[in-house]
């Protein structure tokens, strides 16, 4: 029985194309476009995000030089010494990263850094208003030189931490600081310096690290806006489900099923399971749009089902409840308050249009007890390449607010017969 | 067979049904008549167990429906006055999801559906999305989908609204054929007489929530035994010859057509040569003046003083 109910919902979706277009495409639409904004954003132009960098050097990159000049004198041919020492001053890490990268024109606009001194470090990670603090530590310069030189292996890390308040902001300083460790690691940067890679030893598949305290892999803002964009289309399968089963009450099907002795409570079953798996599937199919139109990837495939299953069924539990308030107050009334205002609500707090929670401790809050919100803090936790335990909270939550969902829906259901 | 017992509604501002009593045998049809919110379709809701009523009860095998309507449900069809069907589905797709929602399935159900689509001769359209049938059409499905489960009764609110009189013929003679082969027991709710006298055998006759009449067709004809309807026919009519039948004193009741006027006379009283008289007096040419035998429009007319339908 809760299968016809959910089969005959999945084709009344294929049979109106407008519908699914609204639900599909929109999305898919929207998507492309916020990522590009966002991605030229990235390349320069006027930033609506603005990005705080702390920058905390243990040692002494000058100091470091010297010693590593001093030291390969001992150790290579004087050829290669002088070219080593001719081209030095394009190879320094921490120089490059603060005039190549951090003074760049285009990236210093929406990026500020602040160079301070180690003793200011409890006062910065206390601060909430930096998004990252990179830290170099003592013979950065030295052993970076010394691993580009010699492959010696000992790969030097920045460290980073991050406020995991600002997700966009660490993914867009995750993203530069891999470019430039790519460049660093794979010899084109020696390379485009005209270092003789021979004389040098260098292998090009050194492998470095940058990151790293969480090991925190960055958000891509195609990532981030597909999210955005799935976790408030899906709320409109909510209402589009909810419209679709008050239809059936007007046209007087609801009667139609009642009168066949169908319990009451198969049909808000059927419309419950429709909304979950119909939710599903939408999500299904816009991320895989966004996986293979925008190389959108997930790190852990489990964790991602998990909090897509999660999400569709509080989607399944908002159906239902629209379902029976509509029911009861004989109104779509509700179903429309729903789609006009609160997915728009939802989807602002839950920061799909821009991690607004971001930049708000109370708003951050907010967008958290929203089913999307909550479920883009969760995926945005999985998308930064942490493990399933940390999103925990985020599933429970989803299951929390589908099941209040439901029984708030079973006590608005009309119970008996349907007179007014 | 099933028996209402002063059965009353009441809304908000009006009371729908009030104190209506009647009973249907096995195998009879029976027409319910009436008016535009006379109270058939909330009569019906109520026999149907989707309503319930303020008062009053139904019976069904010695048990009320009302409360404990299960028994009573699956023997009957309810073929609702709305079309209460997925428009964005095709046919066969409505009577599948109705005939599984009837607990049929596998080859059982593909049976049936086949069975039904032939007696509403909507065979060939099967695979036609309802959205697209005309307006018989979407009578007669709305009409099948309740014959899937092979009810024993069947309760129809009004399946003829608004469609092409072919449709009609087809949908009143699957109606007699139901019942001839399969004494198939029918409730029939209408304001056509015509179709009420062709189909029943027993008549309630609602208005405004009141039952106003009730028998076989001959029983409520006789009401009409002490009048005559006549019909005059003319080309055209003018105001005065109308004002001066209206004033008439022997014409009980007139109703005015644009050829044709009604007028109910005392049948003691010769009306025919008062009728020529005043139709030379105000310079008419009658086409004919005829004695009418009384129809249940007439005998609605003459218990209410109203047309049937407006
Ligand atoms: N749900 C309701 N709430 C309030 N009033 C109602 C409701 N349903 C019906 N009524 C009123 O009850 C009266 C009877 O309505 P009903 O639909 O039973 O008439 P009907 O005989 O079926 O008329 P029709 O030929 O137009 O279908 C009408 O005055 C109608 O306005
Ligand atoms: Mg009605």
């Amino acid at each position: 029985m809760v299968w016809n109910i959910i089969k005959k919902q999945g084709l009344l979706f294929l049979r109106n194309p407008q519908e699914l277009l609204l639900l599909l495409a929109l999305p898919m639409i929207l998507i492309t476009i916020l990522s590009t904004a966002l991605g030229g954003l990235i390349n320069g132009g006027s930033s609506p995000i603005s990005i705080n960098v702390a920058f905390i050097e243990h040692g002494d990159e000058q100091r470091e030089v010297e010693k590593f000049l001093r030291d390969i004198e001992e150790q290579l041919p004087p050829q290669a010494v002088e070219e080593v020492r001719a081209n030095i001053e394009q190879m320094l890490p921490i120089t490059i990263i603060k005039e190549s990268i951090f003074g760049n024109e285009e990236i210093s606009e929406f990026i500020e850094v602040d160079y301070l001194n180690v003793s200011k470090r409890e006062d910065v990670l206390n601060n909430d208003e930096y998004t990252t603090l990179i830290e170099v530590p003592e013979n950065f310069t030295y052993d970076t030189l010394t691993n580009l030189v010699f492959d010696s292996g000992k790969v030097p890390s920045l460290i980073l931490m991050q406020n995991e308040g600002q997700q966009v902001g660490t993914g867009v300083i995750n993203n530069l600081l891999t470019q430039f460790q790519e460049q660093l690691t794979l010899g084109e940067f020696l390379g485009k310096n005209q270092i003789d890679m021979d004389n040098l030893q260098l292998t090009s598949d050194v492998k470095g690290e940058i990151v790293t305290i969480n090991e925190q892999e960055p958000v891509s803002s195609k990532a981030y806006y597909t999210l955005g964009m799935v976790l408030m289309n899906v709320l409109f399968l909510a209402g589009a489900i909810g419209s679709y089963a008050f239809h059936e009450k007007q046209i007087h099907v609801f009667d139609r099923i009642m009168i066949a002795n169908v319990s009451r409570w198969s049909y808000f079953i059927g419309v419950l399971l429709s909304g979950t798996i119909f939710a599903f599937i939408q999500c299904l199919i816009i991320f895989g749009f966004s996986r293979v139109v925008f190389g959108v990837t997930w790190p852990d495939l489990t964790a991602f089902f998990l909090i897509t299953l999660a999400f569709s069924l509080s989607v399944g539990g908002i159906a239902v409840l629209l379902v029976a308030i509509s029911y009861r107050i004989n109104t779509e009334t509700i179903t429309n308050f729903f789609t006009s205002i609160i997915v728009t609500l939802f989807a602002v707090l839950g920061g799909s249009f821009a991690p607004i929670g971001d930049y708000s401790k109370v708003i951050q809050f907010l967008g958290n007890l929203t089913p999307n919100g909550a479920s883009m803090t969760a995926y945005l936790t999985i998308l930064r390449g942490e493990e399933l335990l940390k999103i925990g909270n985020e599933i429970l939550y989803l299951i929390g607010f589908a099941a209040a969902a439901v029984v708030i829906a079973v006590l608005c259901f009309p119970k008996r017969r349907l007179s007014q | 067979m099933i028996e209402l017992v002063n059965l009353t509604k009441e809304y908000k501002n009006v009371k729908a049904v009030k104190n209506l009593s009647m009973f249907i045998e096995r195998g009879e049809i029976v027409g319910l008549l009436g008016p535009n919110g006379a109270g058939k379709s909330t009569a019906i809701s109520m026999l149907s167990s989707l309503v319930e009523p303020t008062s009053g009860d139904v019976r069904f095998e010695n048990s009320s429906i009302i409360k404990n309507p299960s028994k009573f449900r699956k023997i009957v069809g309810i073929v609702p006055q709305e079309i209460a069907l997925y428009e964005d589905l095709t046919a066969e797709e409505n009577l599948h999801f109705f005939g599984r929602i009837y607990h049929l399935r596998g080859a059982k159900l593909k049976q049936k559906v086949e069975e039904v689509l032939e007696q509403i001769g909507l065979s060939d359209r099967r695979k036609d999305v309802v959205k697209k049938f005309s307006g018989g059409m979407k009578r007669r499905l709305n009409i099948g989908v309740a014959m899937l489960h092979d009810p024993e009764m069947i309760i129809m609110d009004e399946p003829t609204v608004g469609i092409d009189p072919q449709s009609r013929n087809y949908i009143l003679e699957t109606v007699k054929r139901l019942n001839e082969e399969r004494n198939m027991t029918v409730l029939y709710t209408s304001h056509y007489m015509e179709e009420v006298e062709f189909l029943c055998d027993r008549i309630y006759i609602m208005d405004k929530g009141d039952l106003i009449a009730s028998g076989t067709k001959e029983e409520i004809k006789k009401i009409l035994s002490s009048e005559n309807t006549i019909a005059i026919k003319a080309d055209r009519f003018n105001k005065e010859f109308l004002d001066a039948l209206q004033n008439h004193p022997s014409v009980n009741r007139i109703t005015i057509g644009e050829r044709e006027v009604l007028i109910i006379v005392p049948r003691a009283v010769n009306m025919f040569s008062e009728v020529i008289k005043i139709a030379e007096e105000y310079g008419i040419e009658l086409v004919s003046v005829d004695n009418k035998a009384p129809t249940l429009e007439d005998v609605f007319l003459h218990l209410t003083g109203r047309a049937l339908r407006d």
